[in-house]
């Protein structure tokens, strides 16, 4: 570690921990959701694709509690798997079930929801790594670009599906639409730093908000231009924002199952 | 354009380093070539590097019957094309007290490459 | 026509016979007898099915995998699950070539119970130690049956053999690396261990089939062989297991489920108690304890995302 615990003040300190838990919560969260698309895929072939996208973003998830855990805030796996849900910090749109029915009976996932969700969270992702990479908490900024080398990929597999569905046939258009619809409504908190807005923006580590909403609103264009419409806009973070441990009964759900092992004996090795 | 499908066949080659050739890896089923794309590396080189990838339309590969298989047939006649049939310099270059320019030889030359 | 077609079926046979003879590998566009064909395609397309259905109890165990670094590694382990039967149906597909079928046509015969897979398998899943007993037995058999074929006469299924084999290195390591932390680890992480091989021992011993045709009134056994599609009988395959694993059952102090189960040293084979194989008669119709459950699931996944196979069918380029 370049910068050593002591050198940091209480207050970038706090920002920081802040910052990483939802990066770290944000990327545990959505890969999740992906593992539960694990074997249910559209097709075979994607279904192995997709599953390295969620390999690789629990992968930058446990880098993310990583960095925690150096700071001192605990074990990562207790971090990634004791924390209540009102100590989430990460995005609604994370969180979200995938669809209908639990993964353990016979669910009806939606892979409309499924690429909308994965593209736009993707691009928000993109975004702000490529800000990290600036961070001036050294091992953030190197995080960032080893994070940012996998990305191209993912964006590439999303953007892919996400262009040719809303190019294809009227059945498909409407359920991207309402897609679309869906994960526009709880795209307020993704670029929300929450309580910690002041604290995080006046940090260093990361550029503001509004600088990264403009970045995923620039790089929208081109494939909103592909299906020939407009980029939707960024709704102001609602009320239930994430980023304050504000979130839905799907997380508490989701929390339960991807603890219920690990919590029979955290102290076990597993 | 063939019938209209979702599990249209695609050959996946693909090369570990930039300078290797490329290696028939498998085939798989993708709507359009663009599909395969996206499909092709974590389906068949997830676990190894890859620095390039060719996606073939399985329709645009002409490929050979049991006819035609017949006429790769050849007899082991022509020492007179391949080094084989002139090993006997080796011993004449010796009586003038040079080494052969064998294959070894040769294609060292090109630098330091070993 | 061709000149080939000139020669009568049983010269064809004949040449056939005498390419097998000689360890040749026969290709996919390469003429074969019917019942070549016909077998092959019914092995290869029940492995390939077996592995996208078994995909279903491990998956889960996924979400479920107590640590960032289990979660990981058993995704990755059901992904090449789906992986091997990606491609076991481009293997069994090319086959299916002639009768004009596809993969669609694959699924369906699932569904309706026409295309069979490995029921044995298909019981509840009850702890995390039942995640790590697939992963270190259910594997372990399956490789035995597995690299049994890596030879094949019939070069497609022994090019993605080599493939899923290599694959399968890291799945027994990793089975082996759950149990192995269980075993050594609290009183109620060894019950796990031991609960779950009590749980799948039936079932590891049906996977391999009966010994003769007696036993169920059919095997596929002996065309296999008699094809060189594989070497070694059901029974042979089954005494593998049981050198490989026994041993390493004994050595972490679990228990096997059969305490009759020995090595007659005279015999130079394992003695064990037979499963029920009239309930296995029944079991692989569909009819293992989650059979019809998890093909629901499958046929439902299936169905729900129709609309994103007939949107893209449509795509050209
Ligand atoms: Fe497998
Ligand atoms: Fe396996």
């Amino acid at each position: 570690m370049s910068s050593g615990e002591n050198v940091l003040s209480p207050e970038y300190k706090k920002a920081l921990e802040n910052l990483l838990f939802q990066l770290a919560d944000d990327d545990f969260l959505i890969s999740f959701r992906g593992s539960e698309w694990l074997g249910l895929a559209p097709h075979i072939e994607e279904d192995v694709a997709s599953s390295s996208i969620s390999q690789d973003t629990m992968g930058h998830a446990a880098m993310f509690y990583t960095l925690l855990e150096d700071l001192g805030a605990g074990k990562a796996d207790d971090l990634a798997h004791l924390r209540e849900a009102q100590d989430r910090r990460n995005s609604v749109l994370a969180e979200r079930v995938n669809g209908e029915g639990y993964y353990m009976e016979t669910p009806k996932y939606d892979w409309a929801y499924a690429v909308v969700r994965n593209f736009f969270y993707t691009q928000a992702k993109k975004v702000k790594m490529d800000s990290l990479r600036q961070s001036n908490y050294k091992p953030l900024a190197e995080t960032a670009v080893k994070v940012n080398m996998e990305l191209y990929y993912h964006l590439l597999h999303w953007k892919t599906w996400f262009i040719q569905l809303l190019n294809s046939t009227d059945e498909a258009k409407r359920r991207m639409n309402e897609a679309i619809e869906l994960v526009m409504k709880d795209f307020g908190d993704v670029f929300s730093y929450g309580d910690e807005k002041t604290a995080i923006e006046q940090s260093g580590l990361i550029a503001g908000e509004d600088q990264l909403k403009e970045g995923w609103k620039s790089n929208m264009a081109l494939p909103f231009e592909c299906v020939a419409m407009k980029v939707p806009d960024i709704p102001e973070a609602s009320a239930k924002n994430g980023r304050n441990g504000d979130h839905t009964e799907e997380l508490a759900s989701a929390l339960t199952t991807l603890s219920e092992v690990y919590r029979l004996d955290p102290a076990a090795a597993w | 354009m063939a019938e209209k499908t979702f599990y249209r066949e695609f050959e996946v080659f693909s090369k570990r380093t930039p300078s290797s050739a490329f290696q028939h890896q498998f085939s798989l089923l993708a709507p359009n070539k663009d599909m395969a794309f996206i499909m092709a590396q974590e389906n068949f080189m997830r676990r190894e590097p890859v620095a390039d990838i060719w996606i073939i339309d399985r329709e645009h590969i002409r490929s050979m019957n049991a006819d035609e298989k017949l006429t790769l047939g050849r007899l082991d006649n022509k020492q007179y094309r391949t080094t084989k049939g002139y090993g006997y310099l080796k011993k004449k270059w010796r009586h003038y007290e040079q080494q052969m320019l064998d294959e070894k030889e040769i294609l060292s030359w090109g630098g330091n490459s070993k | 026509m061709s000149n080939l077609a000139m020669k009568s079926e049983e010269e064809m046979l004949e040449q056939f016979i005498e390419r097998i003879e000689a360890g040749d590998k026969i290709e996919a566009d390469d003429w074969m007898p019917e019942e070549y064909r016909i077998a092959l395609i019914k092995l290869i397309s029940m492995h390939g099915i077996s592995e996208i259905m078994g995909a279903l109890p491990e998956k889960e165990w996924v979400p479920k995998a107590p640590t960032l670094h289990r979660k990981l590694a058993i995704m990755a382990k059901v992904q090449d699950e789906m992986g091997h039967g990606q491609l076991l149906l481009r293997v069994a597909e090319d086959l299916l070539k002639p009768y004009g079928k596809t993969r669609s046509d694959i699924m369906q015969d699932l569904f309706n119970g026409d295309l069979k897979f490995h029921n044995v398998f298909h019981m509840d899943t009850k702890s995390w130690g039942d995640a790590g007993l697939i992963g270190w037995l259910v594997d372990g058999a399956a490789i035995i049956t597995q690299t049994n074929m890596l030879g094949s006469s019939y070069g497609p299924y022994a090019r993605a053999l080599q493939r899923i084999c290599a694959e399968e290195v890291f799945h027994a390591q990793h089975g082996e690396a759950i149990i192995m932390a269980l075993a050594e680890g609290t009183e109620e992480q060894r019950t796990m261990v031991q609960e779950a091989i009590n749980h799948w021992w039936e079932s590891l011993l049906m996977f391999f089939g009966p010994a003769s045709k007696e036993t169920t009134g059919s095997s596929k056994q002996d065309i296999t062989i008699k094809y060189k599609i594989r070497k070694k009988t059901n029974e042979q395959l089954r005494q593998d297991f049981f050198t490989k694993y026994i041993p390493r059952i004994l050595s972490l102090g679990l228990k096997l489920p059969d305490p009759t189960m020995h090595y007659d040293e005279e015999k130079q084979m394992w003695i064990y108690q037979q499963p029920d194989w009239s309930e296995f008669k029944k079991i692989i119709k569909n009819q293992g304890p989650r059979s019809q459950a998890r093909l629901n699931l499958r046929r439902t996944s299936y169905e729900n995302n129709a609309w994103v196979r007939d949107a893209l069918a449509a795509t050209t380029n």
